[in-house]
């Protein structure tokens, strides 16, 4: 009901709904972000984008379902479109420079990643991208394995295999630790 | 398989901390970036498209071979769009024995060597109760001169499908078999099948407007079995004239993978009347056959799908992903130009015999098309294909590559190393295991 009120209010340009909205959701979106490109400064980036484009789209918004999962989708989307843009500027692949932020960490990098998800980003980064996607929004967003594909434009098949095969690998990277 | 919430527990203890203090820093830059994107004009989303393509052989081949096999299973024919009172526009359309319509398309993305393409193609088509059908296109790129013509002719009593293209003065003749000729039959003018299919698809009423002075309805429909899921996201709308029932125009969007494509047709002229003769194909005598014998398009079977399979890793090194026509299309048609160049026939090799070159790329485009083609016949058809290529190497003999149900309790599998076999669906449930 919040998030309607919020929505409700962003629309008549309340910056305060906007903020209140960042404050319960960035850090949902930052841990997403991280597990799907590896790399905490791409990631700071890719939220702040989504969090722009949804301030400048609030007038026109109409959600059927929650926000967590609208601002989910809007990431994923980002992470696509930012790894779609990488490589028509051939510049660095994506998933070459997922492993680099970690590294080196931007003087103005505001969120700190525990131990624990530094492990499930590097094993996350080391899944095929799709199947990220798919692992990502089963785990973090609850989406179901008929509604991935209508994201993805693919088969349900296809979603199940890439969740089965990706939930292996995982398993397999993490071994020890689960 | 085994649960998975020994990851999903291992998902939620990952955390991560943010520091408040920049909180405020953070939003301000949101806002700020916000205002500023907002005085700018939005830059609505277009690929860098740069300006090549049909200058290569290979490429043109795979355009034709995309539109044949569209042709024959009906992707440019508007007959499978939606509506609610489509039934009443398919009984007019039956009683319609000949009709004409423009095609408006365009293609854009990034298809070939990561060059990207921007293909704009005019079709004019003539379709008859009959069947026989003839598309003259127009195909024209920004960086070319000029336009490249073609003529297509689909003509099932000859169980032949005969293109022509002027301005090379060249034709090439494809044989079909009698089982193609039922299926493009059946695609394209069967009403019954098109309305059941039509009605699979989820859809929305656009409303009553104008086009032209002619009031119409429109429909719309999204949902993704238009295309037997095989096209990746669609668009799909049409609108039909309220009085006569039958359609006025149509417009279709797709987006598979990289690749754009939105066609507009438009242009529908109802029982016009044509000579015969349009549908004879007339090759001039100076003109020369692109292949030394017919092209043999290859039935959408199990055989044509494992050597579409193997030819793939021929040239790829593995299997194709996924199944989608022009993503298939897109990486043959990359893994043969590289091939080619590697082999410097294109500068060099001027003496090569062009027509062996050609039989050579259709021999192997046809059977790679025919795959996806049987892939998508088996989705329309329910049969509940499976498709893992992502997943499944050569090598992997055990693993379920493809499948597809034959009968109430069993199922055909293409394993990894292309080795078919007919299993039930308990120890297909096995072979797959599939996560509940």
């Amino acid at each position: 009901m919040e998030d309607k009120l919020l929505i409700w209010k962003l629309r008549r340009g309340s910056r305060e709904a906007l903020r209140r909205m960042y404050d319960k959701y960035h850090a949902d979106l930052l841990k997403i972000a991280v597990v799907m490109t590896g790399g905490m400064n791409t990631a700071e980036d890719i939220v702040q984008e989504v969090f722009r484009k949804f301030a400048g789209r609030a007038d026109r918004l109409s959600l059927s379902g929650s926000l967590r999962n609208y601002l989910i989708t809007s990431t994923v989307n980002t992470v696509r479109n930012f790894r779609r843009k990488q490589r028509r500027h051939k510049t660095q692949n994506l998933d070459e420079t997922d492993h680099l932020p970690c590294e080196q960490r931007r003087p103005d990098q505001w969120a700190i990643m525990s131990e624990q998800l530094e492990r499930l980003s590097a094993a996350m980064t080391s899944l095929p991208y799709e199947q990220r996607e798919v692992i990502t929004l089963r785990m973090e967003a609850d989406m179901t394995l008929r509604k991935i594909p209508e994201l993805q434009g693919t088969s349900v098949s296809t979603a199940q295999a890439r969740y089965r095969y990706g939930i292996e690998r995982l398993r397999s990277l993490l071994n020890g630790e689960l | 398989m085994k649960s998975a919430d020994d990851i999903r527990q291992y998902f939620r203890k990952s955390t991560l901390s943010t520091n408040i203090e920049k909180h405020e820093e953070i939003f301000e830059k949101i806002i700020c970036a916000q205002k500023q994107s907002g005085k700018t004009e939005p830059v609505s989303y277009r690929p860098n498209i740069g300006k090549i393509i049909m200058k290569n052989p290979i490429i043109k081949i795979a355009v034709a071979a995309v539109v044949i096999i569209a042709c024959l299973t009906g992707v440019f024919m508007f007959e499978k769009t939606s509506g609610v009172a489509l039934a009443d526009v398919l009984n007019r359309i039956e009683q319609v024995s000949v009709y004409m319509y423009r095609m408006s398309m365009s293609v854009s993305g990034q298809v070939i060597n990561d060059k990207p393409i921007d293909q704009e193609m005019n079709v004019t088509i003539l379709m008859s109760h009959d069947y026989d059908a003839k598309m003259v296109s127009e195909m024209s790129s920004p960086l070319e001169e000029g336009k490249i013509t073609q003529e297509m002719y689909m003509l099932p009593k000859k169980k032949a499908m005969i293109m022509i293209m002027p301005g090379q003065k060249k034709y090439m003749q494809m044989d079909l078999d009698d089982k193609m000729i039922e299926q493009t039959q059946q695609q394209n003018n069967d009403p019954r099948l098109m309305v059941q299919k039509i009605l699979e698809c989820k859809y929305e009423k656009l409303g009553v407007s104008t086009i032209e002075g002619v009031e119409v309805e429109g429909f719309r429909t999204i949902d993704p079995n238009y295309m037997a899921g095989m096209m990746g996201q669609v668009d799909i709308k049409i609108w039909v004239d309220v009085e006569t029932q039958l359609p006025v125009r149509s417009e279709m969007s797709m987006q598979m993978g990289e690749i754009q494509m939105h066609a507009v047709m438009h242009d529908f002229q109802w029982d016009v009347t044509v000579d015969a003769a349009e549908f004879e194909p007339v090759i001039p005598e100076d003109y020369t056959a692109l292949t030394d014998k017919p092209i043999k398009m290859p039935a959408f079977d199990e055989k044509t799908a494992i050597r579409g399979l193997e030819l793939f890793v021929e040239l790829t090194g593995s299997y194709p992903e996924e199944l989608d026509l022009m993503n298939i299309i897109s990486k043959t048609s990359e893994a043969m130009g590289g091939k080619l160049a590697g082999e410097q026939m294109q500068q060099e090799n001027r003496d090569i015999n062009e027509q062996e070159m050609t039989k050579e790329l259709t021999e192997k485009i046809m059977p790679i098309t025919g795959l996806a083609a049987f892939y998508m016949q088996l989705v329309q058809n329910k049969n509940d294909p499976a498709y893992y290529g992502e997943f499944v190497t050569p090598e992997d003999a055990d693993k379920v590559l493809m499948r597809w149900k034959v009968s109430e309790n069993e199922y055909r599998v293409i394993f990894g190393d292309l080795k078919a076999e007919t299993v039930s669906a308990d120890v297909l449930a096995e072979l797959e295991n599939l996560p509940q």
